[in-house]
């Protein structure tokens, strides 16, 4: 009875969380401060990235530290097409795109086939080493973009329009962010049909107890590495939205500390829930931006409450409100 | 007289320890065998080897016919053993049926089906459901596995380990941390699957074992050194020996 | 060739330092079960330390002492403030805290020194250089760095396998919960082991000083290094992560020097360039690939 309960009030929650997606530009011209409007992109962007951090961290039991290569390859994915279609084909064949259905699908591919790559050698360890080896090849990757010149390097690369949509001006901020909450809403609706699929069974059933899982006939590996590169997919449009949100990549996107803003997210609202990491990458959204108007060190504040929630709230707010 | 079990020679080393030093032993299709030993003889490396958790330093597994020794674990489910644990070890957040349904969906094939819900699937809640009835739980099908009484996980391990249509059991002390009363309906179910199922049974209750064994085979220091009814073990002077004297 | 062997110095030198840092990483998870982010704060603690010390005319020896004492002493704190209670929790829960400490350290230091970089003096008595091998003249502060590294992994064999501390510690990375049962005073211990890996750890950041700038968010790049070193050498093997760092090292600081330059005799000077610096960063990476494949415990694992 307790869990029918907790499931209708996390639906009540969606609703809610929804209608309140639905008016926030309306919200933002009322209460004139159209900034409103950009931070609520921006949160749905970081939540498609927690939310499919999620089903590796809370479903299936893998502590991933390497999430921002994912984002970071979705996000030059959109980069790089939109600076050869400015410019000459790469490699002098591969011409640039700025259509999102092509240039998104491209990012989401991308990301999940280095998702595959970097997996299949990850998950052949497990626990600590796996974190640390997921850090380390994401961070190979930060490496990457850093030396790629061509593209910027350091200083990262810019272009001129977002990529087009059919019926969406490009210059309208509005009309991007409710892209981007439509995007974040069928990534909710295909992880909540994956979590409860024969698939999403056996992620759960792996973050249990994976040696039962072996007991009982399964092989794990190829289902953590599904997972693993199904996460990393999801990261990549994350990237790609980003890329499209700001118009500009860089090596920042791939950093270390936007991993563990990931993780963050995800602990924050809460593990092993859909709605959780939607939660999660609200606060620290808002948190950051109003800390950091307070005062500009405001990671000494945001980083002691990332102690204590570790050490007094490990369920996270939406455990707190259950 | 079909032998199902056959190991062979397995030598398993950990450090300078020797966890089984040549142990050689068979079961016989259709029958309980019992295998037990003092403390530290390596009963759970000799379920670790023979499952496929452990790989032997020497010696071979032949199972139904077949060498198993270099399967991993899920082959070797395949083929038809499965192993239940010394912990409890079943899946906390699933109810009791849920548990008992993803073994039949993983014996079903793969899991690579990532849209439909599982948990209306009635090809995999019947047998399920089914399989708890059968195992004595059937009334508490839809309480999650962390809230039921130990006993009752064990029974819901027991369940899970049938639902893989093994035809070999590995049962590493079903009884550890039950009570009286619980263990004496652990021994009603043992006893209820004898005929049906092969099992090969580590376990210290001596009461179950000699109530429940077919054969048992005793082992002292990852070697067997005697293999037999209950009656010719209880009269064996080298296990008397083995047990007496470390009793003494 | 005398590049090479020069090359091979500044390796050796490199490794040595990523041992300091590897070897208090691998024994607090060998003995503790803590995965511990915030190492690379202590790194960074212990050469602002110095740095600020040497500042205020302190001799150089009483520098290195100063920026080891005070990464011991941050860790101590941190032990027993915070890191007790998460042994027990899982490494999630590790990693996210102590990634909460490092965001509080690089602030409190930014607070403290402010963004600029500090730069530390080489001393007197250890600036010029000295012809190891006849005509190729080694600065003589390399070589003392790489000494303190010999001295400090004698010293750390001798601890862990010729003292009673030592015999513990062995016994707590295999057999965490027996030491445990037996009544040894283990917060005594892991206390012990703490400080130790962050005096060591502080070390290194002192030493780096005089080498690059001490800024704030130096030990974060240095620590996925570490990391690397851990994975190829074995986790909680203080063996490993002696093979671990002088690999590493030497295959980054030959990749860096030497790389370029092969890729310059097949294919165009700037090309070679970009792609020359991207493939050597990239390259410890792509040696800790081939070890997963071939070794997946790294190449010294710790149990079994």
């Amino acid at each position: 009875m307790a869990k029918g309960f907790a499931v209708r009030r996390e639906q009540v929650l969606g609703v809610a969380g929804l209608l309140l997606a639905l008016v926030l530009p309306n919200l933002a011209v009322a209460l004139g401060k159209p900034d409103l409007v950009t931070l609520g992109t921006q949160i749905a962007i970081y939540a498609i990235g927690a939310v499919s951090l999620d089903l590796l961290i809370g479903y299936t039991g893998l502590s991933s530290f390497g999430h921002a290569a994912f984002f970071g390859l979705g996000g030059y994915t959109v980069g790089i097409l939109a600076f050869h279609a400015a410019g000459e084909p790469m490699f002098g064949v591969i011409p640039g795109a700025t259509e999102a259905w092509i240039v998104w699908p491209l990012a989401i591919g991308v990301a999940g086939v280095a998702a595959l790559a970097i997996g299949a050698l990850s998950l052949r360890t497990e626990g600590v080493s796996f974190i640390m080896i997921t850090l380390a090849f994401a961070e190979m990757f930060f490496f990457l973009f850093v030396s790629l010149k061509t593209y910027g390097g350091d200083d990262g690369l810019g272009f001129r329009r977002r990529n087009g949509l059919p019926g969406v001006a490009p210059r309208d901020d509005v009309a991007f962010y409710y892209v981007c909450v439509a995007a974040l809403a069928a990534v909710l609706f295909g992880f909540s049909r994956l979590v409860g699929s024969r698939f999403g069974r056996v992620l759960q059933g792996i973050r249990q107890n994976p040696r039962r899982m072996g007991a009982i006939g399964l092989s794990t590996y190829p289902y953590k590495l599904a997972a693993f590169s199904i996460a990393g997919a999801g990261a990549g449009l994350a990237g790609a939205l980003h890329a499209n949100l700001l118009r500009f990549v860089s090596p920042d996107m791939l950093h270390w500390t936007m991993s563990g803003d990931f993780m963050i997210m995800v602990v924050l609202g809460g593990t092993g829930t859909l709605f959780g990491p939607v939660i999660g990458a609200a606060v620290m959204v808002l948190l950051q931006s109003w800390l950091a108007q307070w005062t500009e060190h405001w990671m000494i504040v945001m980083g002691p409450v990332l102690v204590l929630v570790v050490l007094f709230a490990r369920r996270g707010i939406l455990g707190l409100l259950r | 007289m079909t032998v199902l079990l056959e190991v062979r020679g397995l030598v398993r080393r950990f450090g300078g320890l020797i966890a089984a030093n040549n142990l050689s032993f068979d079961v016989v299709e259709g029958e309980l065998h019992a295998l037990i030993g003092p403390n530290g003889a390596g009963k759970s490396t000799a379920i670790g080897l023979i499952s496929g958790e452990q790989r032997p330093d020497a010696g071979r597994v032949r199972f139904d016919g077949a060498d198993v020794t270099a399967l991993p674990i899920a082959a070797r489910v395949k083929a038809g053993m499965t192993r239940s644990f010394q912990i409890t070890s079943v899946l906390p957040d699933f109810t009791a049926l849920e548990n008992v349904a993803l073994v039949y969906q993983v014996r079903a094939g793969h899991s690579f089906r990532f849209w439909r819900p599982a948990a209306g699937e009635r090809a995999l809640l019947e047998p399920a459901g089914a399989m708890l009835a059968r195992i004595g739980l059937g009334g508490r099908a839809d309480v999650p596995a962390r809230d039921l009484a130990h006993g009752e996980q064990r029974q819901l391990e027991l369940a899970m380990a049938l639902a893989t249509g093994a035809k070999l059991l590995l049962l590493d002390e079903p009884m550890a941390g039950l009570g009286t009363a619980e263990s004496q309906a652990m021994t009603d179910i043992l006893a209820g699957l004898k005929g049906h199922t092969t099992i090969l049974l580590v376990e210290h209750d001596m009461d179950a074992v000699f109530a429940l064994a077919d054969r048992i085979t005793v082992l002292v220091y990852g070697q067997a050194i005697a293999s037999g009814t209950p009656k010719a073990i209880r009269g064996d002077p080298a296990v008397r020996d083995a047990y007496l004297g470390e009793d003494a | 060739m005398t590049l090479l062997l020069e090359q091979m110095l500044n390796g050796l030198q490199f490794g040595v330092m990523l041992f300091l840092l590897a070897a208090g990483l691998t024994l607090v998870f060998g003995v503790m079960g803590l995965i511990n982010l915030a190492h690379s704060s202590l790194y960074m603690i212990g050469a602002f330390g110095a740095a600020w010390a040497g500042s205020r005319g302190v001799a150089f020896p009483l520098a290195l002492l100063a920026g080891a004492g005070s990464a011991a002493l941050t860790g101590l704190v941190i032990e027993v403030v915070v890191l007790k209670r998460l042994y027990a929790r899982d490494h999630m829960d590790q990693v996210l805290a102590t990634f909460g400490m490092i965001l509080f350290f690089n602030e409190a230091m930014a607070m403290l020194f402010g963004r600029q970089p500090l730069m530390a003096a080489v001393p007197g008595f250890l600036s010029g250089s000295v012809e190891l091998i006849p005509r190729v003249p080694y600065p003589i502060y390399r070589l003392a760095i790489i000494a303190v590294g010999i001295a400090v992994a004698g010293l750390l064999y001798y601890l862990i396998s010729h003292t009673r501390a030592g015999m513990l510690v062995r016994a707590g990375a295999t057999h965490r919960e027996m030491v445990r049962a037996l009544g040894v005073d283990i917060g005594l211990l892991t206390s012990g082991v703490f400080a130790l890996g962050a005096a060591l750890a502080g070390l290194a950041g002192a030493m780096t000083g005089p080498l690059l700038s001490v800024q704030v968010g130096m030990g974060d790049r240095i620590l996925i290094t570490t990391f690397v070193v851990i994975v190829v050498g074995g986790i909680g093997s203080v063996r490993g992560a002696l093979a671990g760092s002088l690999l590493v090292g030497m295959v980054d600081t030959l990749a860096r020097a030497f790389l370029p330059g092969v890729l310059k005799s097949v294919m165009v000077a700037t090309e070679a360039d970009a792609i020359g610096a991207g493939l050597s960063s990239m390259a410890i990476f792509i040696l800790m690939a081939a070890v997963l494949l071939i070794r997946p415990r790294g190449l010294f694992p710790s149990h079994g």
